[in-house]
């Protein structure tokens, strides 16, 4: 895929190249909505509003990280999603069962390819690791989610939450302890693999 | 642990340290086992949420033109088109209405007059050989297609006879008979010739069915490019 060219050609009026570049980018961009809000169907909602964002100001994408430019759009539309929800909050983001306790394997989690015990033992690890993200401040969340979950390098972390380089750093090593003090509360849920030692921290 | 420490180790772990600062921070973390703990900390947070699987987009979210709000370029023709088009599907509603409307408030007219005024007799005596007048003209229609030729005199007399029969016959009839020929005369001339209006429904079918083709045709060649 030539992105440069495509890029050129979706600034031009294209939508077939624009399209080109959804294609390869969706998964990301979904995965990033669906680790901030934590929710399939919000996720999805925040993703085609990201594309549909993205495709009516390509033309001020000046160069340089194209997913990080895209992210940043991910990103509002997960903030404008996380505004919404706050002002008309109905749906739990964590399903929840009649007594009100969290449902350990939610269906979003599932992964057909996965056989009962794999699945099980996955879908612990993420409902945790998605249970600590969903309590981290949202631009906490948001950092850490590009910079550990997407493999996003400082500077384009940077350009996507349109922060200084410092700020990034702060956030990152911030989140990542409050991500690590809240996974010790799941040490029982975890498996052997991922285990985290306890009581190393002070 | 200051706010410090934790960020240096944090980009320590992500290889953003400079070299000289990485060599400062590993004198110390041999050190210090309190800062090496945290450090261990950060790298397993770090550690799990790079285990997490990729979630897979649940569908395409490709846009469409709709979605974005792109139309293929139309002719220039087209608006002349849609103009002329939609001016003569308004003229045959306008025309239809007037010819649905227009008859009965001319029929509700007259009623009123005679309602309210209780009927003059001599101008009602004077509409009468108007209204008769047709069948006065019609009547040496039936004589004719018997092709059997008449005395020129017998005729006139016929004739005198009927034009002097004819006032007492209508003064015989009755308001009631008389009311429904006037309501049919005025029925039978539409206030729009019928032809007008097949003339407008032909040029909307047409409009209609040329906007399609040129509206067809645009997409395919949009589609093409």
């Amino acid at each position: 895929m030539n992105e440069e060219a495509l890029i050129h050609d979706a600034q031009a009026g294209s939508l077939d190249a624009f399209n080109a570049l959804v294609l390869h980018y969706q998964d990301n961009v979904f995965n990033t909505a669906l680790r901030i809000l934590g929710d399939e169907d919000l996720a999805s909602d925040a993703t085609q509003e990201a594309f549909l964002s993205a495709f009516r100001s390509i033309t001020s994408f000046r160069g340089g990280s194209f997913k990080a430019w895209l992210m940043r759009t991910v990103t509002n539309a997960c903030y404008d999603e996380l505004r919404r929800q706050k002002r008309r909050p109905s749906v739990p983001l964590e399903p929840e069962s009649e007594d009100g306790e969290e449902i350990d394997s939610p269906r979003w989690l599932a992964d057909p390819n996965m056989s009962p015990e794999q699945r099980a033992e996955a879908d612990e690890v993420e409902h945790a690791i998605q249970h600590c993200l969903n309590n981290l401040p949202v631009e906490f969340k948001t950092v850490v989610v590009m910079a550990d979950i997407q493999g996003m390098d400082y500077s384009e972390v940077a350009l996507a939450v349109r922060v200084p380089l410092g700020t990034v750093k702060s956030r990152l090593a911030r989140a990542r302890l409050r991500l690590r003090e809240c996974l010790q509360g799941f040490s029982e849920l975890l498996p052997a693999t991922f285990r985290l030692e306890e009581g190393t921290s002070t | 642990m200051n706010q410090r420490d934790l960020e240096l180790l944090s980009s320590y772990l992500d290889g953003q340290l400079k070299p000289s600062d990485s060599a400062r921070l590993e004198a110390r973390l041999s050190s210090d086992p309190n800062l090496r703990a945290v450090m261990n900390d950060l790298r397993e947070a770090r550690s799990l949420l790079r285990r997490l699987p990729s979630r897979k987009a649940p569908r395409n979210f490709m846009l469409t033109r709709k979605m974005v709000g792109q139309n293929p370029p139309m002719p220039r023709a087209y608006p002349a088109f849609r103009f002329v088009t939609s001016l003569a599907t308004l003229l045959l509603f306008f025309t239809l209405g007037l010819n649905f409307v227009g008859p009965q408030l001319a029929s509700q007219a007259p009623a009123y007059g005679q309602g309210g005024g209780g009927g003059d007799p001599e101008i009602f005596a004077a509409e009468v050989p108007a209204t008769e007048a047709p069948a006065a003209t019609e009547a040496p229609a039936a004589p004719s297609a018997e092709l059997v030729p008449l005395p020129t005199a017998t005729l006139l007399a016929e004739d005198s006879g009927r034009i002097a029969e004819t006032p007492a016959e209508k003064n015989g009839l009755s308001d009631e008979s008389a009311q429904p020929d006037a309501g049919q005369a005025q029925n039978a001339v539409p206030f729009v010739p019928s032809a007008w209006q097949i003339v407008l429904a032909g040029i909307a079918a047409i409009g209609v069915l040329l906007m399609l083709v040129m509206r067809q045709l645009a997409i395919n060649r949009w589609r093409q490019k």
